[in-house]
């Protein structure tokens, strides 16, 4: 079965003449037809809501909404582009665009999106994953930003003032310490997702770009590790070390795969929460902990700075789309302002930087947060990412690992360097 | 006689003449057969010789390939990860294959009879392998949460376990749990199989025993069981074959993890072609794969059929 499986997704090549570049003073206007697009199901509330909208004000121009499931968009899509029947536009994991951009499998959208009025306003985490070589083949989609939580009423108990947040990795593990010394049943200082390898990476690598610290160096093709000597990482890695060995986060942290996380923290019971907008988006149903009592901050770095994890989708047109420009014309529709305005009540922050004023900060003040902080906000351009961090047995994880439930810092940077160098030599990336 | 005429009679006695009926009937099998092999050709053959034909190319999920030789399978020998995955899988394969089996005779022998009540608990005990493995999984993780899950709770009340033992975290805790999943899900195919077995012993070898004061042991022993070796054989050629090829349970419950210590190959060859993208490489631990699975199969019919020559 998987020989065949492997065979099929392997077979067939398209054998058309391929349109790699979007021209033309026609091209996203007025287009007719259907157009076939792809999103993720994790982010189906923004495509379902987008595609209702555009369809119904474009009679003459439909989208056909596919959702694929998680981890199968990319084989999904890398069969249908060899097999000549991709779709016409895909939402796409951001930190997937590189895998198929360094293959030439998108259209060149740098003319089209260079014309946006607004690119300078554009997430430049997400512009920057779907460029390659100067050349545009994307353009974001949404935004999915992680953040630093904290309980203003816990913060209030412990003697520490609830407007202001930890800025620091100091101050992230006096404050929970702080926490933990007035902590009732259940309730502890600080929580993580310790069995979810890409919630961890999701929280921990903006601690590092804060101070423009990257893991992964290099462009892709020749791409190095840098773990061994990393400071940043060390601290970083110590702070989480020293959070579980002190017993500031609950035990069950170690088995949290991600499908219970931020139930902790909305009953009130953690005090420091590093985690992703999704915490607080829809309102927080079921939530003990009052919205009021919810403080949001861009996650810090070492001794200062902040980022955020440019995670979310980003646009795409593979080639070989039937309805290039009828994509376009969807791909436009999503990125203006009235539709991005809605992504706080599905779940996401919108990619434009230039919607937050005054209204919006009042009506989505976490949301304000993170889309102030998408300017610093970074990810990595690396063919290898699901390999090295979203993998359960791939290095970043088993890093983390040693370290931390290990207490092992020094042996556990040695080991990720190798584990990191060997991934990606293997992708060659 | 002439020469030629000697080598015509000779050659007429070597080959059987076939009459016209024998050869129209050979014509027809062919032609019902013909959809058969065509389908099999399509589906089987060519995808096969395809794959072995993409394991000796270094072919990506996406872009163009080229034709390396046999670099893939010598890096497979190179390869620990994929050298530890084969031993995790053997050794999966050694714990879970003789429960499968007894568990599965067990109950086989609690509803061979046709008691009252015996569809009843042949339904209930078949019933796992009808859910099926994937549903199975799931439940499991669920209840192998700690401080959430029924596990722990009823372990605890019972001593044996800590309400908050995180079974999935921990490489022999995870390997018990799978295995004692998979022999609940699979023991109850063998017990179809075997109770089909058991029923087809003919009443009068067990009478005859009776008569002879042989106790329910000495009947098993010598008669169930020796009558049963084929049916046996291939209850432990399913169940082997369905350890080598373990990836559902571990993908939900461990995804392979703490690190790679509960990886099996099927896991690592996922990870290779569809996450690392490498089909070439993924293509050729396939078709290694294929040929181990293959050779022990062919042992294990071989030793059948042996058993059952010495047997007549």
């Amino acid at each position: 079965m998987m020989i065949s499986l492997l065979a099929v997704s392997a077979f067939a090549n398209g054998s058309k003449e391929k349109s790699t570049t979007a021209t033309g003073p026609n091209f996203g206007v007025n287009a007719t037809g259907i157009v076939h697009f792809w999103a993720r199901s994790a982010t189906s509330s923004v495509a379902r809501a987008m595609v209702k909208e555009f369809n119904a004000t474009h009679p003459n121009l439909q989208v056909k909404l596919t959702e694929t499931q998680a981890g199968q968009a990319v084989t999904k899509l890398a069969t249908a582009l060899r097999g000549g029947s991709p779709p016409d536009v895909i939402g796409l994991n951001d930190i997937n665009m590189p895998i198929f951009t360094r293959k030439a499998q998108f259209m060149d959208l740098t003319e089209q999106v260079n014309a946006l009025s607004f690119k300078s306003a554009l997430s430049p985490g997400h512009l920057n994953l779907a460029k390659y070589q100067d050349k545009y083949y994307g353009v974001p989609y949404l935004a999915d930003l992680s953040m630093l939580f904290y309980n203003k009423a816990l913060f209030r108990k412990a003697g520490l003032d609830p407007n202001t947040p930890p800025s620091t990795f100091a101050e992230m593990l006096s404050d929970a310490q702080a926490v933990q010394k007035i902590a009732g049943q259940d309730q502890y200082g600080f929580s993580f997702a310790g069995n979810c390898q890409g919630c961890l990476g999701f929280t921990m690598l903006p601690d590092l770009w804060a101070v423009k610290d990257h893991l992964i160096d290099g462009p892709i093709g020749n791409q190095t590790a840098n773990i061994a000597g990393n400071k940043a990482l060390e601290q970083l890695l110590t702070v989480y070390k020293d959070v579980w060995q002190q017993h500031l986060a609950p035990q069950a942290d170690q088995t949290q795969n991600g499908s219970t996380w931020g139930k902790d923290f909305l009953a009130g019971n953690i005090g420091v929460f590093p985690a992703g907008f999704f915490v607080v988006a829809g309102n927080s149903k079921g939530s003990t902990l009052a919205r009021s009592d919810i403080g949001a901050a861009p996650l810090p770095g070492p001794n200062g700075g902040y980022s955020t994890f440019d995670g979310g989708d980003d646009f795409a047109i593979p080639v070989g789309a039937q309805n290039a420009s009828g994509a376009w014309e969807f791909i436009k529709f999503v990125l203006q302002k009235q539709q991005q305005l809605e992504y706080p009540g599905l779940g996401f922050t919108p990619i434009r930087t230039d919607i937050l004023d005054s209204t919006f900060l009042k009506e989505h003040p976490f949301d304000a947060v993170v889309l102030r902080a998408l300017k610093n906000g970074y990810a990595p351009p690396t063919t290898a990412y699901n390999s090295l961090f979203n993998q359960p047995n791939g290095p970043w994880f088993a890093m983390f690992r040693q370290a931390v439930y290990q207490g092992d810092v020094a042996g556990a940077m040695k080991t990720g360097q190798s584990g990191f160098v060997h991934v990606l030599q293997q992708s060659g990336s | 006689m002439s020469g030629r005429g000697v080598s015509d009679a000779v050659h007429s006695a070597r080959r059987p003449h076939r009459s016209p009926r024998s050869i129209a009937g050979a014509r027809a099998g062919w032609l019902l057969s013909a959809p058969a092999i065509l389908f099999v050709g399509a589906f089987v053959v060519f995808p096969l010789c395809f794959a072995v034909y993409i394991s000796l190319t270094n072919w990506p999920l996406i872009g163009s390939y080229h034709f390396i030789g046999i670099r893939n399978y010598i890096y497979l020998f190179q390869d620990s990860t994929f050298g530890q995955t084969v031993l995790f899988t053997l050794e999966y394969t050694a714990i879970v294959t003789v429960p499968i089996l007894l568990v599965g005779y067990g109950l086989a022998l609690l509803v061979r009879a046709n008691r009252p009540g015996a569809v009843i608990f042949r339904t209930i005990f078949f019933l796992p392998y009808v859910v099926g493995l994937p549903t199975e999984s799931y439940m499991l993780l669920l209840e192998l949460q700690p401080d959430s899950g029924a596990i722990n709770f009823l372990l605890s009340r019972l001593g044996i376990a800590s309400q908050s033992t995180a079974w999935l975290i921990h490489s022999n805790l995870a390997l018990i749990a799978v295995s004692v999943l998979v022999v609940w899900f699979a023991s109850g195919l063998t017990m179809v199989l075997l109770m089909a077995g058991m029923q087809g012993i003919p009443r009068e070898l067990y009478e005859s025993t009776q008569i002879d004061g042989a106790s329910w042991w000495d009947q098993e022993w010598n008669v169930t069981i020796p009558l049963l070796r084929g049916t046996i054989a291939l209850s432990l050629i399913i169940s082997i074959i369905g350890s080598f090829l373990a990836f559902t349970q571990f993908y939900i419950l461990t995804q392979g993890g703490p690190g790679t210590s509960t990886d099996t190959v099927v896991m690592w060859i996922y990870q290779v072609g569809f996450v690392q993208l490498h089909l070439g490489e993924a293509t050729a631990m396939s078709i290694v794969l294929m040929i181990v699975v293959g050779l022990i199969s062919m042992v294990q019919f071989i030793s059948l059929r042996a058993g059952q020559e010495q047997g007549t």
